[in-house]
């Protein structure tokens, strides 16, 4: 008996399911173990902000701050706190992981950080949090290259705005619809609505007629720097402060043409503060009246290609305004260069989840799992009353959620409620298909273990491949958004027959013989 | 023993009486619920369209409900809570609406916030979700086409594998009633079905297909031991599969019933459709093909 053991040695397949459980949990911790690190992870940088410039970058661990060292959040503020009590500038010194930054500031860094992730395993919106919307145009049906530029556009929109952490995907379905997605993982202030419904149609009228429009047919450049772009004033009101910004266009000839056609034929009205046409240049943001601008006398029936178009922003505080007037001007900007879209966006589905309930969630996913594998252990044990058998599949079930988890975090899928299911799924397929193993093996018939094996896997197959057939019209339908379910039940059952299924066989080979 | 065989043997024929009557009952029923409802099954909002609010903290979600049902139509509230403390964590509420714009999904936040006296943020003291209605609808058809194609494609594949047309068809037959039975055990109990409910109709196929391959194959291509022997040996591993999945499923529905909606409904479905996949594996398929056996011999 005891001879019999020592020669129990390990199998190549054995091997082999030991060798991609190792990769698997490598893959879900990193090297070293992400839950080894100590510091806090950069979760966004305010773009143009001084750290920015300086070089703070989402996904940075911030591990010291001026010598002491971040260990967690709670680390973090401590550092931070009392430091910006006064208006003045000070110096603080970040280190990150790889790098080193100086900051001279009167503020707290434009940063959001959080905890390190303990593992790999990314969640999807449902469980971490976020917000999602899919969009189609109304009462259009658009093509694949349609969704493609729509969903080019946004990103660059998206970038302008300096929202860099937003996901745009073009997705379709089984009936050959195509919508834009757009997502936004985690907690988060911006408003996907009013992203998204300001679909950016620009146009600059005079009275009812339109002048020029967003985008390279009317609009040849866009100053974006220097002297003709810029915030020039700001004032106080009643209210708190106006800012006000200018920067030029240029128009294209066709444009420039039809503004010296529609002015030629307006009156000169004579003010106190200089001679303007009798009708204004009106500007238009979605069908908002933005700004009105006077026309000078000197403009009127002229072919002029350059236009200062101004605006303005408000706030409370002095630098409220500016900054709102710098975004304003940006916006504008951009629409002016992109262009609007030629159809209205409609949101036909939007969730903005919040991560308390996604936690919870997964605690009770780790117990409803732990109470099935329990439950299955004990049915194990009661049927075949063999210790070493039972222990052989209990490992072999854990080993595959642990290649699932592992290869979902390698291929960076994000983990949401269907692929949970598909878990699910997957576990029990394995754990009924390694029961037709046992049993197969243990059949008093005259053929030898290898071929009752063979035997086994015929069922195993088959079974396998019914599955597959049934998944495939899942990963379509319904815009993908419950692709998860297929996604992990096809790793986790396929996996299962290349890798823990044969392993589990010659270990009930071994135990058996 | 013995007797029990001679049992088996003389009334194999007559068992089947009960699936068939099951679902032949199953299809009226299907039928007279089709010609009521236009549908095969209540949708919830993720299939209809609408609007669904998790708002944090202790509510009353009964009052909530009563409120609401005053000022919206179809409303629908339900409570999550922890799991040990049974503390409640949250209110769902499920409000059925055209579509997602910002008109609609003002006026409903505004009479919630009406009632709580404190204004909601998404993604901070709330969750919320919408689709619109003709995209859900579009969602449910396509579900329906994924089941269909599904089923179509398992079809194909468990012919591949037997090549002959009354066992590989009495696999699909039996696959066919544990998804009607199970439709019209879900339907008599009024349960509102969403997205994730068809995704638990999928995994039935494969779970309840997984067994009538493995009976079959015993069947068909082994030539050891009596028919009977063979039926008895597949009927043991099968029924090992098949109690410790539902067993396994039960436990972890018992888990997470107070917590998420939709795990719930994808186990009750499997429970459901495993239940039956006892009887139509051991019943209607066995019974089938043993008479298919016995006639070729």
């Amino acid at each position: 008996m005891v001879y019999g053991e020592e020669k129990m040695k390990l199998t190549w397949k054995i091997w082999l399911l030991i060798i991609v459980v190792g990769f698997s949990l490598l893959s879900m911790f990193g090297m070293p173990p992400t839950f080894l690190e100590k510091g806090v992870l950069i979760t966004s940088v305010e773009t143009n902000s001084t750290a920015f410039e300086q070089g703070l970058r989402q996904g940075q661990i911030i591990t010291n701050i001026d010598g002491t060292q971040i260990k967690n959040l709670e680390s973090f503020s401590n550092a931070l706190q009392g430091k910006f009590n006064s208006n003045e500038n000070i110096k603080i010194i970040i280190q990150t992981k790889n790098s080193e930054v100086i900051l001279y500031s009167n503020h707290v860094p434009n940063i959001t950080v959080a905890e390190i992730p303990k593992t790999n395993i990314k969640t999807g919106l449902d469980l971490a949090g976020g917000s999602r919307a899919l969009v189609q145009a109304v009462n259009k049906k658009l093509s694949s290259t349609e969704i493609n530029d729509l969903v080019d556009i946004t990103r660059n929109r998206f970038n302008e705005f300096g929202l860099s952490d937003i996901n745009v995907l073009p997705v379709s379905d089984l009936t050959g619809n195509h919508f834009m997605l757009v997502e936004i993982a985690g907690a988060t202030k911006t408003d996907l609505v009013e992203l998204i419904s300001k679909q950016g149609k620009f146009e600059a009228k005079i009275g009812n007629e339109t002048v020029f429009i967003g985008g390279e047919r009317d609009i040849a450049s866009v100053a974006r720097s220097g002297q003709d772009s810029g915030i020039y004033s700001c004032d106080q009101s009643q209210e708190g402060y106006f800012c006000n910004f200018r920067f030029t266009i240029f128009l294209s000839e066709e444009a420039a043409k039809r503004h010296a056609e529609i002015t030629e034929d307006l009156e000169v009205n004579v003010t106190s503060q200089g001679s303007y046409l009798s009708e204004k240049l009106d500007l238009f943001l979605d069908d908002k009246l933005v700004d009105s601008l006077s026309i000078g006398e000197g403009l009127k029936g002229r072919v002029t290609t350059q236009i200062s178009i101004s605006g303005s922003g408000s706030g409370i505080t002095r630098n409220e305004a500016y900054d709102d007037a710098a975004t304003s001007m940006h916006k504008l900007q951009t629409i002016l260069i992109t262009g609007s879209l030629p159809y209205k966006l409609e949101i036909v589905k939007l969730d903005t989840i919040s991560p308390v309930l996604g936690k919870e969630f997964i605690k009770s996913i780790f117990l409803a799992g732990l109470a099935a594998l329990l439950m299955v252990s004990i049915i194990i044990f009661i049927r075949y009353k063999k210790f070493k058998s039972s222990i052989a599949l209990l490992i072999t079930s854990v080993s595959e959620i642990i290649i699932i988890l592992g290869i979902a975090s390698f291929i960076k899928w994000n983990l949401d409620l269907p692929s949970i299911a598909g878990i699910i799924a997957t576990i029990g397929i394995g754990i009924d298909q390694q029961i037709i193993i046992l049993d197969e093996a243990r059949q008093s018939t005259s053929l030898s273990i290898k071929q009752k094996l063979k035997k086994a896997f015929t069922i195993i197959l088959g079974a396998y491949f019914t599955a597959v057939v049934a998944l495939i019209p899942l990963l379509w339908a319904g815009a993908g958004l419950l692709k998860g379910f297929a996604i992990t039940t096809l790793i986790g059952i396929t996996s299962g027959v290349l890798i823990t299924r044969p392993a589990f066989a010659d270990m009930v080979k071994r135990i058996e013989e | 023993m013995e007797q029990s065989k001679n049992w088996y043997d003389k009334n194999y024929k007559l068992l089947l009486v009960i699936p068939l009557v099951l679902l032949l009952s199953s299809i009226v029923y299907m039928g007279i619920f089709y010609s009521n409802n236009q549908d095969f099954l209540y949708k919830d909002i993720s299939l209809t369209g609408g609007i669904s609010i998790t708002i944090f903290g202790e509510i009353n979600y009964l009052d909530l409900e009563q409120f609401l049902s005053e000022k919206l139509q179809e409303v629908n509230t339900r409570e999550i809570s922890d799991l040990i403390t049974r503390e409640q964590k949250a209110v769902i509420i499920e409000i059925k609406t055209e579509g997602c714009n910002e008109l609609e999904v003002k006026q409903t936040k505004t009479i919630l916030e009406d009632y709580l006296g404190y204004e909601l943020v998404d993604g901070d003291n709330s969750s919320f979700e919408c689709t619109g209605s003709s995209l859900s609808e579009s969602f449910y058809k396509q579900l329906l086409i994924a089941i269909l194609f599904a089923f179509f494609f398992m079809a194909i594949v468990v012919f591949i594998i037997f090549r002959t047309f009354v066992p590989s068809t009495a696999v699909i037959l039996s696959a066919l009633a544990d998804i009607l039975m199970t439709l019209t055990l879900i339907n008599l109990f009024g349960m509102k079905m969403s997205s994730a409910g068809i995704i638990a109709l999928l995994m039935l196929i494969g779970y309840s297909v997984d067994t009538d391959i493995l009976l079959t194959t015993r069947m068909l291509k082994r030539y050891e031991g009596s028919l009977n022997k063979r039926i008895l040996g597949a009927f043991k591993t099968g029924i090992t599969m098949t109690l410790t999945s539902l067993l396994a499923i039960v436990m972890a529905l018992l888990v997470v019933k107070s917590f998420s909606p939709v795990l719930t409904q994808i186990f009750t479905i499997l429970s459901i459709g495993l239940g039956f996949d006892i009887l139509n594996t051991w019943i209607t398929n066995a019974s089938i093909l043993k008479w298919y056996m016995e006639k070729k011999k």
